[in-house]
């Protein structure tokens, strides 16, 4: 299969604008410059591509949302904050081949009409940001950024603005917050960022790996980008499986490949050939799936229909003999964490519930734990502010839907059913 | 208007209206932690979480709109599930130590626990704990995050209503703490409206810190006395002490925001220093007295006066009841004009002043200025003078995009939400006002062809008018073509039109102007003592009876009266509440007067340097124990009522001054006990008071509404005309050579004249006075922030401590009239408010 994001990945110095350039980069950027812009914008539609951030969200219609208006300054924003745990197929594009990225943002800078493109990269991504940096200053000095880019009439400043290592910031309202310096906290919608964004003017949000399809589709067109996989989710993904599998690493595939396909073709097959027993399919907020469920095509709709979500695609695979509860408390101990505290349901709520997890799996759990852990998660599921708090619920219903025994069997017995 | 459905009834609200607002109209309780009005909505507590049929989550009604077709349950069995769960959340990192909380009995967490919360609690792991004790935040505030609901009210109050901003989220997740940087103590207004909005023990007022459990508090409405915005507020006593003084939200057009001295200067009531017992000069000494003794040394002693070396200063500070019958008084039995209210402005100054700003044209609510499309704020100190009003422009002009325009000499907390400032030499308000209305003017020139002052200010020429005000053309051609661009334009203008009365006329022209040119203005006088508006309107002028009606025979005023008693022809002089020897622009003149005047009564609430002086001392009382009306700048009547007893033998003020009434018309006209009684004659003879309504005073408003202006004064037909006033303050300045710095007063942000002096809380705020140049002044001189410096002009020299301000006019210095140990005064020529000064190092 033709790679779309990982092509470059593994060519010498890829980096380099020059070898991007020789392997074919900086075309579509040129052919789109001298598009209309509602032409592209278009294609993207026509293309189905929706947003790899974790939503889904068909990425043509969210640039279509952006006024018109010429006077009006607009930005782009890339969501390069990949917090999400398991998740590390962004960076492989910004430390490798930054300037699929930065094309990517011309592109859709041109075609939203905005003058400003800012990379917000997660802080630990000291790397990624420094190659993102010297990929920016080689496109100003050949002209490729700057005024008139490429001899258009288009003028484009890009800029990296690196997190402070809040997770919550890759939900973009907060990412926006953060980038105008303020804390980082989701700011409420309406307005949304498409009318009133960064400095309250039309914003698009679009993540790394979204930004990154698009040189492709300007260069072959909607109809080759819709072929790859199911209609309604085309395109190829960046899997990124960690776990218990024996080739762990990020696999571009395309979209709707099974996950026993990804585990046991690609990855090949579980460590030490021991029993599969669940799998995070989309980072820590996607609820976990059982071996019985790994036949489900890898696409945002089949993920819905099972009761979990494509999220960033970042699957974790887990083997038998893992602790669920473990599991379950490390994931809500993550959560609680990086709850930013405005609302209440998630910064107290998310807080709770870890509490009661570290007390089950250290040993002190009580009866009518499981009970109050089910009914926390009702208290703060669809109640908080953004989805954080729904993210730390629905990591802990699949938890609790699959292995609600293992959680009974430690509140009993003080001890883990796995090991004995 | 949209169609909306709350709980299944059928309704028509305007569109845009919050779901929360709709349903508060409609009479269903939805509680909220983090939601008030006047702040910027962030949905966060998601207490108020409510239904809409149709959709899959609960929405918060505090920040989602209503929309066509939408129908809303406030009450189903989701949304009491969702509001008792947000409760047990709170509950779970929340202290719960309810019993030693000063907040208990009155805690917003505690009733909504009460009302809908779950009544036992799942939690039993051990709490988030942010620290151990409480810690200080200020002299005032004192703070334990343990018990914050992290409404952040605090932080948005403080950014976006005070416009300080120093306080702010500190940490994510539970450890998420509203407090200062660093929790070290605030570098703050110490106005305390963090403790206000606090809806439980987090911000606590540290004075009143274990003084009383709510329940055990006996309260009274009143309004703070300080200066004349006329904030709400509601004291409290315990055992015959004032405690407290808050604000209550939507209540009064301060809602819950007071300032410094409006919640922390409450304790001069308290002070052990209050006059108790009347005194009465025997044998060259003052001794203590009987009432009788006093009323008949009283007696005799104004019973021996001519009416024409008769005279009356009495306080502004006083109520309109009070200041009336003192009027009266005066101007009735005692056959005398020389009565006067303004002690530091003259007579002159005044009627300009009031002309300048149309207030014979009645009452206009601050709401309704700050309803325009530009605001221009001049001659005064705003955030200093007048901190609520400063809070209410702030609010305004960020939440509907008011064009806010400055002038002032100073700096002020206000220029950060003004789009233009202009910064002036001192005591040239005149000449900037009048080459803007030259600019103005412009077009209209037949309008202003036989004005005197016009064609004064145009034969000066407007560059010479902007080379005096130090404000260049350009500048002020940009404030009028922002005047230009708005079809509304209020006007804020304060007391240094009375400092330097030469501006008034400019600024009547601009007005003049400005109406010409079609547009709407509203001007609002901005005053420094409570009741100086409802003072003038009581005839407690020599000039001007009731309602700015013109006397036939024009009496003294203060100044006057003083220059005749130098001179030995004052037989007796009455001082209700002023303290001259002090406050009067030449105390030592005013101190060799009054020691000539035959017959001095004094009543006050506390000894003064003034009433050292008396023949008899009336001992009065503090606004917590009386009853009264006050009216504020704007013109709005508003009551106070007595919580406290009078102390010792003190009597009401109003008792007193009746009974001296009584004793000279010689009949018992006057019920000595009422103040309703004399309201009612107010109402009856003062034609603008006729129809203010006081019952709407005390009640507590509709929400997002502040406004009654029912309670404003109405117009009246008096025609005031613009005194001429032959410019003092240039020739001042002239004849004292330029020395480096003009040096001009007003007050002090945590002062009101003198009395706040008597208030320990405030006088913890600062230590000794300060003298406060531009940074950049400081730094020329190589002078840091907190240096001593010697501030020399030609009449007096101090010691002070520097302090530099922002955004101050180069050249500017500027002493608040509020210390005792540097009185300003003694800087300036008697009756004048600049002077040049020479500042160096000590």
């Amino acid at each position: 299969m033709e790679k779309i994001l990982l092509k470059n990945i593994d060519k010498p110095e890829a980096y380099k604008l020059e070898n991007y350039v020789a392997n074919g980069g900086y075309k579509s950027i040129r052919k789109a410059l001298e598009m209309e812009p509602d032409h592209i914008i278009q294609m993207v539609k026509d293309s189905n591509l929706r947003g790899r951030g974790g939503a889904g969200f068909p990425a043509g219609l969210k640039w279509s949302f952006i006024p018109k208006d010429p006077t009006l300054q607009k930005y782009l924003c890339c969501n390069a904050d990949e917090g999400e745990p398991g998740t590390f197929k962004d960076r492989a594009i910004m430390d490798k081949d930054p300037h699929l990225l930065l094309e990517g943002m011309m592109i859709t800078c041109y075609a939203i009409g905005a003058s400003i493109g800012y990379v917000y990269i997660r802080g630990e991504f000291e790397y990624g940001a420094s190659m993102l940096e010297a990929a920016i200053d080689e496109a100003y000095e050949k002209g490729f950024l700057g005024k008139d880019i490429f001899g258009s009439d288009f003028s484009l400043d890009l800029y990296v603005h690196r997190g402070a290592g809040a997770y919550i910031c890759g939900e973009e309202t907060a990412l926006l917050e953060s980038l105008e310096g303020g804390r980082g906290q989701p700011r409420k919608k309406p307005p949304f960022p498409a009318l009133a964004g960064l400095y309250a003017k039309p914003t698009v949000i679009n993540n790394v790996e979204t930004l990154g399809c698009i040189p492709a589709i300007l260069e072959k067109g909607p109809e080759w980008f819709k072929a790859i996989g199911p209609e309604k989710s085309p395109g190829t993904r960046i899997c990124g499986v960690s776990g218990h599998v024996k080739k762990p690493g990020l696999y571009e595939l395309p979209m709707g490949v099974p996950l026993r396909e990804l585990i046991f073709d690609h990855c090949g097959g579980m460590r030490g050939n021991k029993p599969l027993k669940a799998v995070i399919p989309g980072g820590v907020s996607a609820p976990m799936l059982v071996e019985a469920d790994i036949d489900t095509p890898m696409d945002f709709d089949s993920m819905a229909a099972k009761g979990t979500m494509l999220g960033s695609s970042a699957v974790i695979v887990m083997e038998e003999g893992t602790c669920m509860v473990k599991v379950a408390y490390i994931t809500s101990r993550f959560f609680s964490h990086e709850s930013c505290g405005k609302c209440t349901p998630c910064r107290e709520g998310t807080s709770w519930q870890t509490r009661v997890l570290h007390r089950i799996e250290h040993g002190e759990g009580r009866p009518g734990d499981v009970e109050l852990l089910e009914s926390l998660c009702e208290n703060i599921f669809g109640r908080t502010f953004c989805p954080l708090g729904d993210g730390a619920v629905m990591a802990l219903r699949g938890a609790l839907k699959h292995f609600k025994e293992e959680f009974v069997y430690h509140i009993q017995h003080k001890k883990c059913m796995v090991d004995s | 208007m949209v169609n909306i459905k709350i709980n299944g009834k059928e309704l028509k609200v305007e569109a845009g209206k919050l779901i929360l607002d709709a349903a508060r109209d409609e009479g269903h309780d939805i509680p909220t932690f983090c939601y008030q009005a006047d702040l910027m909505g962030i949905g966060s507590c998601r207490m108020c979480l409510i239904e809409i049929e149709g959709q899959k989550k609960l929405q918060p009604s505090c920040i989602t709109p209503v929309m066509d077709g939408m129908s809303i349950l406030t009450d189903s069995p989701t949304v009491v599930s969702a509001r008792s769960s947000m409760l047990e959340f709170l509950l779970t990192d929340h202290a719960l130590d309810c019993p030693v909380c000063d907040k208990g009995g009155e805690c917003e967490l505690q009733d909504m626990v009460y009302k809908h919360g779950p009544h036992t609690g799942r939690h039993a792991e051990p709490k988030h704990r942010h620290h151990g004790k409480d810690y200080v935040l200020s002299p005032v505030i004192i703070k334990n995050s343990n018990r914050c609901v992290q409404c952040t009210k605090c932080v948005r109050v403080c950014s976006e209503i005070v416009g300080v901003g120093v306080l702010g989220s500190i940490g994510r997740g539970i450890h998420q703490e509203e407090t200062s940087f660093f929790k070290t103590y605030l570098d703050c207004d110490h106005c305390g409206n963090c403790i206000e909005v606090c809806p439980v023990g987090c911000f606590m007022r540290l004075p009143y810190r274990y003084t009383s459990r709510s329940w055990d508090l006996k309260s009274a409405d009143s309004i703070c006395t300080y200066c004349a915005t006329g904030c709400r507020v509601v004291i409290e006593e315990r055992d015959g002490l004032l405690v407290r003084s808050r604000a209550q939200l939507g209540v009064g057009l301060n809602s819950e925001t007071l300032c410094a001295r409006g919640r922390f200067g409450y304790d001069i009531v308290n002070s052990d220093d209050r006059l108790t017992t009347p005194m009465v000069k025997k044998y060259g000494k003052l001794e203590p007295a009987t009432w009788e003794e006093a009323f008949g040394a009283i007696r005799k002693g104004f019973r021996s006066s001519s009416p024409a070396r008769t005279g009356g200063l009495i306080s502004p500070r006083m109520t309109n009841e009070e200041i009336y019958l003192f009027s009266k008084l005066f101007k009735g039995p005692l056959q005398s004009n020389n009565v006067d209210s303004s002690m530091r402005w003259s007579p002159e100054a005044v009627e300009g002043f009031a002309a300048a700003t149309s207030m014979t044209a009645g009452g206009v609510s601050i709401f309704d200025c700050m309803d325009s499309q530009s605001v221009f704020v001049v001659g005064t100190q705003l955030s200093d003078e007048n901190p609520v009003v400063d809070y209410i422009v702030r609010r305004i002009s960020n939440a509907n995009g008011v064009q806010v325009a400055i002038a002032s000499s100073r700096g002020m907390k206000l220029d950060s939400c003004a789009s233009q400032t202009l910064r002036h030499a001192p005591a040239t308000e005149g000449d900037l006002l009048g080459a803007a209305a030259l600019l103005l003017a412009d077009k209209d020139a037949v309008r202003f062809a036989g004005n005197a002052d016009f064609n004064s200010i145009k034969a000066t020429g407007i560059d010479t008018l902007a080379a005096r005000s130090g404000v260049s053309r350009s500048e002020i051609e940009a404030l009028v073509s922002s005047f230009g661009s708005s079809e509304t334009v209020g006007i804020i203008a304060g007391t240094e039109f009375l400092r330097f009365p030469e501006g008034s006329a400019s600024l009547a022209l601009v007005v003049e102007a400005l109406r010409g040119a079609g547009k709407k203005v509203t001007v609002i006088p901005v005053l420094d003592r409570c009741n100086q508006r409802g003072a003038w309107e009581m005839g407690a002028h020599p000039g001007l009876g009731t309602a700015y009606s013109r006397e036939g025979v024009k009496g003294l005023g203060f100044a006057g009266m003083m220059n005749t008693a130098s001179e030995g022809k004052l037989d007796s002089i009455y001082i209700v509440g002023e303290n001259p020897v002090v406050e009067y622009g030449d105390g030592n003149f005013a101190r060799d007067a009054i020691g000539k005047v035959g017959f001095v009564v004094v009543q006050d609430t506390f000894m003064t340097e003034t009433a050292a002086l008396a023949d008899v001392i009336l001992p009065g009382v503090t606004f917590a124990e009386k009853d009264g009306t006050y009216t504020n700048q704007e013109g709005r009547v508003q009551s106070i009522n007595r919580l406290l007893p009078p102390p010792g033998d003190a009597k009401r003020d109003l008792e007193i001054i009746s009974t001296i009434y009584n004793i000279f018309s010689g009949t018992d006209d006057v019920p000595v006990k009422k103040s309703a009684g004399i309201f009612a004659e107010i109402r009856e003879k003062v034609s603008t008071y006729a129809k203010v309504d006081l019952s709407f005073n005390n009640e507590k408003n509709t929400f997002n509404d502040l406004d009654n202006k029912e309670s404003l004064v109405g117009g009246s037909s008096a025609s005031l005309s613009m005194p001429q006033v032959t410019g003092s303050a240039a020739s001042s300045l002239a004849s004292d050579g330029h020395a480096g710095f003009t040096l001009v007063t007003g007050n002090h942000l945590y002062h009101s004249g003198r009395l706040s002096l008597r208030s320990e809380i405030l006088g913890g705020f600062i230590k000794g006075a300060i003298v406060e140049i531009s940074e950049e002044d400081a730094d020329r001189l190589g002078i840091t922030s907190g240096e001593k410096v010697t501030v020399a002009g030609s009449r007096y020299k101090a010691e002070l401590v520097l302090k530099t301000r922002k955004g101050s006019a180069s050249g500017v210095a500027f002493i608040a009239e509020n210390y005792n140990d540097v009185p300003v005064h003694k800087f300036f020529r008697r009756g004048e408010s600049v002077a040049s000064v020479k500042i160096a190092r000590s």
